[in-house]
């Protein structure tokens, strides 16, 4: 169903696409050489969609993008949130790491690409590693705060109760900590589409990133605009995908903030 | 067994050299199926004496012992009710109750008899599959009593367990907790600020000295409570309005102003 604000944004979108079309196409203050008409934008996406451009289908790039976020994705948080966990939970762990994280935290996660190259070449590997590089950090940071926001008196309650210490992590400490584990989340995705687009630019084989690389050394706006468009579908559809098992996973916290 | 015994105990917070001095030469027994409350001015290290028992918190000296064992850490043989009841908002009430019954590896059978018999104790069976999100404040306190009952302990440690609640709720809170002692007595340790409640509820109530805390005095209610036979009235009020509850009242009220008066604002 759409709501009222659903209307509106659809309206919003609905008004900038006329202006593009007012701009590109019926005054011509903008010229196809620098931003492609919708017109233009429709060619574009048709070749790339059946013929295909830079060695691909639309469909093969970016099934292929899709599969190196999730799988750089998956790893990244397999590793950060129980990372996140330990750090929270045990001061010796939290003592022993956090100094390392202050040192590699302020390197942007693009400047691990070039090393990334380096190690494993233009290919899958690389883009996994540095996909990983960048959404690790998120992650564990945020697992740790929520770790350590628990109120005390929960924890101590399920210690009351006897509770052995793998329970506690799995039935206590996780989902308590999960509300901000779930934003530690939303943040490494965003920063896993970020990274393994700009690591696609740099070098890469097949791709949306690569699509968007072909086009500008084609001077090509209209299939531009084509990978543009795609990694931002892309991008909400998988934040979507996330909100949606938040929403599961939190049901017992959403009906609190009712 | 269920006897709770304070020794020589101290409590300082922070450096022992230049620490807070909370809690000084507390000496306290607690016999077996007794109910004693201390009440104290805020701040007096009340609470740190229960979570001391409970084994959140180490003496800095003396000895704290549970049926004549020392206390060293937290345990399910001295279940704890919260202020702020400290239930698991993602489990239901049932698996709020089931925990610490899954911890001591009971049977699935057996877990449910005692957790049905819980929830029967605490008139809660119509709440067994809710979440605590969707009950009221008292019903959340029913089910962290539920919780700490299902444990069978030895003592049962209440923190300002009505603290959060308003005056009406609490008052049923209260006279609950009466009829829960009578079917099922307990050794309780009780910590409140309110003396209606403490000598409402107690057999014996304790007075502590503002900070660093001591106890100054201990009242037997017990022996007043049956000469008076306060038994026989069902309501609080009833029983608050007799002669003897008053007196005890204005004898608590006066010693607690008199550490109130004491204090340097």
């Amino acid at each position: 169903m759409i709501g009222r604000r659903g209307w509106i944004g659809l309206g919003t979108v609905a008004a900038l696409i006329a202006l593009w079309f007012l701009l590109t196409t019926i005054t011509g203050l903008v010229s196809g050489a620098r931003f492609p008409s919708p017109a233009e934008f429709w060619l574009s996406l048709t070749q790339i969609w059946g013929r295909g451009y830079a060695g691909g289908q639309l469909m093969t790039h970016a099934l292929h993008s899709l599969k190196l976020v999730a799988m750089g994705f998956a790893v990244a948080i397999a590793t950060g949130i129980p990372l996140g966990l330990w750090m929270g939970w045990n001061r010796k762990a939290e003592a022993a790491i956090n100094p390392v994280f202050l040192v590699i935290r302020p390197i942007p996660p693009l400047a691990w690409i070039p090393l990334a190259i380096l190690w494993l070449g233009l290919g899958d590997g690389a883009k996994i590693l540095v996909i990983w590089f960048s959404a690790f950090v998120p992650s564990v940071i945020n697992t740790f705060a929520g770790v350590r926001n628990i109120d005390r008196p929960m924890i101590e309650a399920a210690r009351m109760l006897g509770t052995p210490r793998w329970r506690m992590v799995r039935e206590v400490i996780a989902p308590a900590a999960s509300p901000l584990i779930f934003t530690g989340l939303r943040l490494s995705l965003q920063a896993s589409w970020t990274t393994l687009v700009a690591a696609e630019l740099v070098g890469a084989l097949v791709g949306v990133g690569f699509v968007l690389n072909m086009a500008q050394q084609d001077l090509y706006p209209g299939m531009i605009l084509v990978g543009m468009v795609t990694v931002g579908l892309l991008g909400w559809a998988t934040t979507a995908l996330l909100a949606m098992v938040e929403r599961r996973a939190l049901a017992w916290n959403m009906a609190a903030r009712d | 067994m269920g006897s709770i015994l304070f020794q020589n105990v101290d409590k300082v917070f922070g450096p022992s050299s230049s620490g807070v001095k909370a809690l000084d030469n507390i000496n306290l027994e607690i016999a077996e199926k007794e109910f004693v409350a201390i009440v104290g001015p805020s701040g007096c290290g009340k609470t740190t004496c229960l979570r001391m028992v409970a084994g959140f918190e180490a003496p800095s000296a003396g000895v704290i012992s549970v049926s004549g064992k020392r206390v060293t850490e937290p345990g399910p043989d001295r279940a704890v009710v919260f202020q702020q009841f400290a239930l698991f908002p993602w489990k239901t009430v049932r698996e709020n109750i089931e925990l610490g019954l899954r911890n001591k590896n009971l049977p699935s059978g057996e877990r449910n008899t005692l957790v049905e018999a819980a929830l029967k104790l605490m008139n809660l069976e119509t709440h067994a599959n809710a979440f605590p999100h969707q009950l009221s404040g008292g019903m959340q306190q029913r089910v962290a009593i539920a919780r700490a009952y299902v444990l069978d302990p030895e003592v049962l440690l209440m923190d300002e367990p009505f603290g959060a609640l308003d005056a009406q709720t609490r008052v049923v809170m209260q006279e609950e907790l009466v009829r829960l002692a009578r079917v099922n007595p307990r050794t309780v340790l009780f910590i409140t600020h309110a003396v209606e409640e403490a000598v409402y509820l107690a057999d014996r109530v304790a007075i502590m000295t503002r900070r660093p805390g001591r106890i100054k005095e201990i009242l037997d209610v017990r022996s007043i409570r049956q000469a008076e036979n306060w038994d026989r009235f069902q309501k609080i009020e009833d029983v608050m309005d007799l002669e003897s509850f008053v007196h005890l009242r204005t004898h608590i009220w006066k010693s607690l102003r008199e550490e109130k008066g004491s204090q340097s604002i």
